[in-house]
């Protein structure tokens, strides 16, 4: 009877331990650390058969309805360029250029994958507030207090993400993502 | 010596299978809670066509605020689903189904439908479809078909709703 309940007792520790481990990983991987560029992650099989467990079990929980690559590409940032975790006490500076896609839209989440409310609402910005002519030089600010020009308000005071979206990708945004050049994050000021 | 090792091998095996299990089945259990929470906001096999994003109204996780979205929670057990849309012109538009393990079984943007609307069928392996209409056959029972139109400002959203309204599902039944 003794040995009974050791070996059952083995058995359920060994079960809550890689329920554990996979809970763990599921909920601190990126959406798709396949290829890095910069600060930004990515996939390549994300939402496609061809995905492996770990993939789709984190794009389930991060990510779920996600496109395959083909339709579009998905970044996320969790860092600054320089590798600090964004805060959303601190200002930043979204600079980037062309990017291969039909349209593209910058979005900032809680690290949950959520929208954070804020009182203009406000959320994103996409290739379409771009202003003609600046396709291929543009700068989004990023920060807690209302800034001119196209800006995105933290609302929080706590960690961001950002996700990046580009729809319809071509080029070698298409054929090779981790040779591209996506927008720099630069930090700037930070409240206490 | 050998009972140790006995025991750390039951709890690793134990882990492996858990670990594994849960990373398989965490896919499957994240979309029924999905549709269960778009089945409230709207019945199973129609599409519910949903208001602008906002903070206060995430129907899923990191949702875009730059994309209207419909959702069509499906349930095959009754029938092939009849899925018809039309793009809205001049902008950004795809209609995707996926299933139930989270997998993308099909996808049509506005480019691909030419500016036609598009009619396809979803069914289950051994299920009767109409002749001469595009099938996927698919291998779970449920899933959700999604219509994203591209959003440039919330103000659009009315200008937009009557074309992105026409998208239907419907059970084809007899």
């Amino acid at each position: 009877m003794k040995a009974v309940f050791k070996w059952t007792g083995l058995l359920v520790l060994g079960l809550v331990l890689g329920i554990a481990l996979a809970v763990w990983q599921i909920r601190n991987s990126g959406l798709g650390n396949d290829v890095r560029v910069g600060p930004w992650t990515t996939g390549r099989d994300i939402g496609t058969a061809h995905a492996d467990m770990k993939t789709r079990a984190v794009v389930a929980l991060r990510g779920l309805l996600a496109l395959p690559a083909q339709e579009a590409r998905y970044f996320t940032a969790a860092t600054d360029s320089a590798g600090a975790p964004l805060s959303g006490k601190c200002r930043y500076a979204l600079t980037g250029g062309m990017i291969e896609a039909r349209w593209w839209s910058v979005t900032l989440y809680d690290p949950g994958g959520w929208l954070i409310p804020n009182r203009w609402n406000r959320h994103s910005i996409g290739s379409g507030r771009i202003p003609v002519g600046r396709a291929g030089g543009w700068t989004v600010l990023i920060g807690p207090e209302e800034q001119p020009g196209l800006w995105i308000p933290t609302g929080t005071d706590g960690a961001f993400e950002l996700t990046l979206r580009t729809y319809r990708p071509h080029g070698t945004l298409a054929r090779d993502p981790a040779r591209i050049s996506l927008p720099t994050i630069t930090r700037g000021e930070c409240r206490p | 010596m050998i009972r140790r090792l006995a025991s750390l091998a039951v709890v690793v095996a134990a882990a492996l299978g858990s670990y594994y299990g849960t990373l398989a089945t965490a896919p499957y259990g994240l979309m029924w809670l999905a549709e269960a929470k778009l089945a409230k906001s709207g019945p199973v096999n129609h599409f519910t066509h949903t208001p602008p994003v906002r903070a206060e109204r995430q129907f899923v996780v990191r949702p875009s605020p730059d994309l209207l979205y419909s959702v069509c929670p499906y349930d095959l057990t009754a029938g092939p689903l009849e899925v018809t849309a039309v793009p809205v012109p001049g902008r950004y538009s795809s209609i995707s189904v996926f299933d139930a393990r989270t997998d993308v079984a099909f996808v049509r943007n506005d480019e691909q439908m030419g500016g036609e609307p598009m009619r396809v069928v979803l069914a289950l392996e051994g299920q009767q479809t109409p002749a001469g209409i595009d099938t996927v056959r698919v291998r779970y029972a449920t899933g959700i078909v999604l219509q994203r139109v591209l959003l440039a400002d919330p103000s659009e959203a009315a200008a937009i709703d009557p074309i992105r309204s026409k998208a239907r599902c419907r059970t084809l039944t007899g």
